[in-house]
């Protein structure tokens, strides 16, 4: 199947140890959607931590290219707080001292810079509905709204460049992600932010229909479109489905 | 009952509390913001007047703070008089004397929240200061109220530090519990009992506040 050639809008080089695992990894992302797909302990995390400067930055190079084509390296020089991305960690870090409305306007009341953003904080709460919840504490929700909350505050990171979701729908029933992912890809769109996430669910690959890089073992053991790549993994869990 | 001393403690226990807090603040969060050797050579040594005799940190004060040292003369040479037996004397004294009750609680609060709450807030853009203010200190502000009273508490109770290096003057040094060794000297026992009485209240009034709120923000956790 023919791709479009679009210019990579981040790089992530891993040479070293992160944990159990020794990474080698050389990865251009170019698509708007770009997943890494891996069964659990493949280092899918430990790559967006990376990129999040959350490791340190020995033996790592993170870098963002602008309009122009040109690239600036983030990994040695720029802190964690100054690399305009967005984040939602696997099990939801909620704060747990402040409403779900207070948690999702945290990034933006965090930007020195930032105007008036409640028009963003209102829209990622109505996006991921929640809004009913907004004046609640985290504890008072159950785990699908959690990660719920946290997905919405990852949509409301004023002037993000890059979006990390790491296993954005765990807890989250099919049927609301269903329902989620065409919403989440055209707000994406809309704003132009690239999204890395990371996953081990076949299924949502395909239904983002995103570039998938398969890690094993800390390295990269296949990349390119979701239908061709996991092609094999879909075959394989049909046959599973299929004997049962 | 001798109230000048009583005021005279109040202050002292109020000044040194307010002060100390504020010094304690970052010291707190730098030694629980990692694990290298520094920190621990410092949390050692703000441990140190927990174990050592008030009167050897007192003569050490004393001494230092005297006209024999460079940083005792730098003193004289700013207010044009040393720091012993004045009112500034014993507050310094009760600052480095009360110094393990107002680190303690504070490292163990900021160290007790959650780091990944502090990674996920620094992603999602936010600086070490909006971080410490938005999530840490919210998150440990028990740990305020615990080192504040304990802070106060200890200062009320303090004799050796005092005693050493403020002397025993009626109004500018002497506080409640001096009072009460000059009034058992004095075979007073009347008197002292009062005084005593006053302490005893005073202090159990503070750890009360700091169990029936440290057990509320339990529940509160929980529920």
């Amino acid at each position: 199947m023919a791709t479009l050639q679009r210019a990579p809008h981040h790089r992530l080089a891993v040479h070293r140890q992160l944990g159990p695992l020794r990474f080698d990894v050389n990865l251009e992302f170019s698509a708007p959607w770009t997943l890494i797909f891996g069964p659990s302990g493949s280092g899918k995390s430990s790559l967006l931590r990376a990129i999040c400067g959350l490791s340190g930055h020995a033996g790592t190079e993170f870098a963002r290219s602008n309009a122009e084509g040109q690239w600036s390296v983030l990994s040695s020089s720029v802190a964690t707080h100054l690399r305009s991305l967005s984040y939602a960690p696997q099990s939801p870090t909620l704060f747990p001292h402040l409403t779900v409305r207070e948690n999702v306007a945290f990034p933006s009341q965090s930007h020195a810079k930032a105007p008036n953003h409640t028009l963003l904080v209102e829209q990622a709460l109505e996006l991921f509905e929640v809004t009913g919840h907004a004046d609640r504490l985290p504890s008072k929700l159950s785990g699908g709204e959690r990660q719920r909350v946290n997905l919405a505050r990852a949509f409301a990171v004023p002037e993000a460049k890059l979006m990390l979701l790491d296993e954005p729908f765990s807890g989250v029933d099919r049927a609301m992600r269903d329902a989620l992912l065409p919403r989440m890809q055209a707000w994406l769109q809309q704003h132009q932010i690239p999204v890395i996430s990371v996953s081990h669910d076949v299924d949502e690959a395909l239904l983002l229909r995103a570039e998938v890089v398969v890690l094993a073992q800390g390295s990269v053991v296949n990349q390119g479109p979701a239908s061709e790549v996991l092609n094999e993994e879909w075959a394989r869990m049909l046959k599973i489905l299929g004997s049962v | 009952m001798d109230f000048p001393a009583l005021g005279l403690t109040l202050r002292l226990a109020c000044l040194t509390t307010l002060l100390l807090l504020l010094l304690a603040m970052p010291l707190a969060a730098w030694i629980a913001s990692g694990q290298s050797a520094g920190r621990r050579v410092a949390q050692a040594a703000v441990a140190l007047p927990l174990i050592l005799p008030p009167t050897v940190l007192g003569f050490y004060m004393l001494m230092g703070l005297g006209p024999a040292t460079a940083l005792g003369r730098t003193i004289i040479r700013c207010f044009g008089h040393p720091l012993a037996f004045t009112f500034p004397g014993i507050v310094l004294g009760s600052m480095v004397y009360s110094l393990p009750f107002a680190v303690q609680p504070l490292v163990t609060g900021f160290a007790s929240v959650d780091r990944s709450l502090l990674e996920t807030a620094s992603v999602l853009g936010a600086g070490p200061w909006t971080i410490f203010r938005r999530i840490v200190l919210p998150l440990s502000r028990t740990s305020f109220l615990t080192a504040a009273v304990l802070t106060f508490a200890h200062t009320v109770g303090e004799f050796g530090v005092v005693l050493m290096i403020g002397g025993d003057i009626p109004g500018v040094t002497r506080t409640l519990s001096i009072s009460i060794f000059d009034q058992v000297q004095e075979l007073n026992y009347a008197a002292a009992n009062r005084t005593a009485l006053w302490l005893v209240v005073l202090s159990f009034a503070a750890l009360l506040i700091v169990y029936t709120r440290g057990h509320r923000s339990q529940g509160a956790e929980l529920g």
